[in-house]
């Protein structure tokens, strides 16, 4: 099994780079000090609207249409994909 | 209401034959001009007493949630503010903005101090309307409320009571902080008492909105995932069909809940824990009481000093997220995201009320070493128990033991890569 873009060996979702556990001990001061301040400042923490809310939908309609197939993508994600983004925040980190 | 004596004449906040509704709002006067519920029609100002004994030493028994005399322990309640007001109505079919009479504009020229006359001994009593909305005459010493709503934005629609009583929250302050002392700041450890709580009733809006949404933009379906060999290294490449997605719905959104203080507002973490006290919503706001100053007694307010125009549009915002989020449910086909290009939220009608939300804080003036001081707070949701806080730190000693973790890190870490893990 073989495609222009290089061998493939196995179907996985790993990203397969090597030493990836060993960066992250070289920054566990920086990784320790962020979370003991979220602990003990909680400035990430605020009411979560977006899904704390009562909310009902009603009469939904959905329109899909297929449009092409990629093949190849680098992202585990769809890029720009904003369904999950959170506008409403009163919470401003500066 | 149980076991409640017939023969006991019902208090005067529960009169059932002066009822507020729907049926009372006026009609609409002007396009797009709110149309205003009357939340005090029937509220009076001055002594508000027991119905079987007649004192005015009248406070809210948390324990029970229900208003007590302090010399015979009747007990009674106020009216349900979302039935009272007709709050719970059919959202589909609100149209056009609905207010409640304490959630109108704030008058900037309103006088804060307002003279009642003491309706016991005649005498004149001073209420600093920015401080409290209750006094106790000095010379009859019975209690004056003051239950109408002046244009200031000191007496709201409806009120949350009290249920979670003041030992419950210094525990759960106390257990809150016990479990981050090790790198608190010295000198909060050494002040921290967790008995100083106070019991505060914040302003909120609460808003009701029928909206018709119509989300549109293109989504991703993975199709498969593969490694691929890129020089020496394996990466891993998806495959993935593009759809044009479009959603088209009606929403209506029950009790969305934003902060009415300017102060509270404010959430720059960097300035303020504001976030703090935000954190600790949704309250079961459905559960409110006609407002009635006698709730209050024990506890202290801050003032509405927001209005409508300043709150609509981060309300209208959160909708527009609680949307988006909501229609996740339809999209799960879309395993690799959905990128909306156009969102259109039409607010077809929206009810707005106003209240104060119950809330046990501890606040901790920091002074740092700089000059500034920091406020922190621990706050108790007083209906669910929610506890949030933000504890000081003692930066110096953070620093110290980062600092150790970072150099043992690094040589683990350069081992761990020097073989490749």
């Amino acid at each position: 099994m073989s495609t222009a873009a290089g061998q493939i060996f196995a179907a996985s979702s790993s990203d397969g780079d090597g030493g990836g556990f060993g960066f992250v001990f070289l920054l566990s001061g920086f990784l320790f000090y962020g979370a003991i301040y979220l602990r003990y400042r909680n400035v990430d923490k605020r009411h979560k609207h977006e899904s704390e809310t009562q909310a009902t939908l009603q009469n939904v309609q959905e329109h899909d249409a297929f449009v092409t197939s990629k093949k190849g993508l680098t992202n585990r994600s769809m890029s720009g994909a904003n369904n999950t983004a959170v506008r409403g925040m009163l919470r401003k980190f500066f | 209401m149980e076991n409640i004596d017939p023969d006991i004449p019902q208090p005067v906040e529960a009169d059932a034959t002066n009822p507020v509704s729907a049926d009372a709002v006026p009609p609409v006067t002007k396009e797009n001009e709110p149309r205003v519920v009357l939340t005090d029609a029937d509220a009076k100002d001055g002594l508000a007493k027991c119905a079987r004994c007649g004192a005015t030493e009248i406070a809210l028994n948390v324990a029970t949630g229900m208003l007590r005399c302090g010399f015979c322990r009747f007990e009674w309640t106020a009216d349900n503010a979302m039935e009272a007001f007709n709050l719970n109505g059919d959202i589909s079919g609100l149209t056009g903005i609905v207010v409640g009479s304490g959630s109108s504009d704030i008058v900037p020229t309103t006088e804060e101090v307002l003279t009642f006359k003491c309706s016991a001994c005649g005498a004149e009593v001073v209420i600093d309307t920015n401080h409290s909305t209750q006094a106790r005459c000095h010379w009859c010493r019975n209690t004056l409320s003051m239950n109408q709503q002046v244009d200031n934005g000191a007496v709201p629609d409806m009120i949350l009571p009290f249920s979670v009583e003041k030992s419950t929250a210094v525990e759960r302050i106390a257990k809150f902080v016990g479990k981050r002392k090790f790198f608190a700041h010295p000198t909060f450890r050494a002040e921290f008492n967790a008995e100083n709580v106070m019991g505060v009733y914040l302003p909120y809006m609460v808003v009701d909105i029928n909206a018709h949404a119509r989300l549109s933009g293109q989504g991703e379906h993975q199709t498969r995932s593969y490694t691929v060999k890129v020089g020496d290294k394996d990466q891993t490449r998806y495959d993935a069909d593009l759809y044009d997605v479009v959603r088209e719905f009606d929403m209506h959104v029950n009790d969305l809940t934003v902060e009415s203080s300017s102060d509270r507002i404010d959430q720059n973490t960097s300035q303020n824990s504001n976030n703090i006290i935000n954190t600790i919503m949704p309250f079961d706001v459905e559960n409110s009481v006609r407002y009635d100053s006698n709730y209050l007694a024990g506890f202290t307010s801050e003032r509405r000093d927001s209005n409508l125009d300043q709150l609509s549009p981060i309300a209208h915002t959160q909708a527009e997220d609680v949307a988006r989020h909501r229609v996740n449910s339809t999209l799960t086909f879309y395993d690799r995201g959905v990128r909306w290009s156009e969102e259109e939220v039409d607010v077809r009608g929206q009810r707005w009320v106003s209240a104060y939300l119950p809330v046990w804080l501890y606040s901790y003036q920091q002074r740092k070493s700089n000059g500034k001081t920091f406020l922190h707070y621990v706050a108790v949701n007083a209906r669910t128990g929610e506890t949030m806080g933000s504890v000081p730190l003692h930066q110096s000693k953070l620093l110290l033991v980062s600092g150790i973790v970072q150099l043992v890190g690094t040589v683990v870490g350069l081992v761990l890569v020097a073989v490749g893990i």
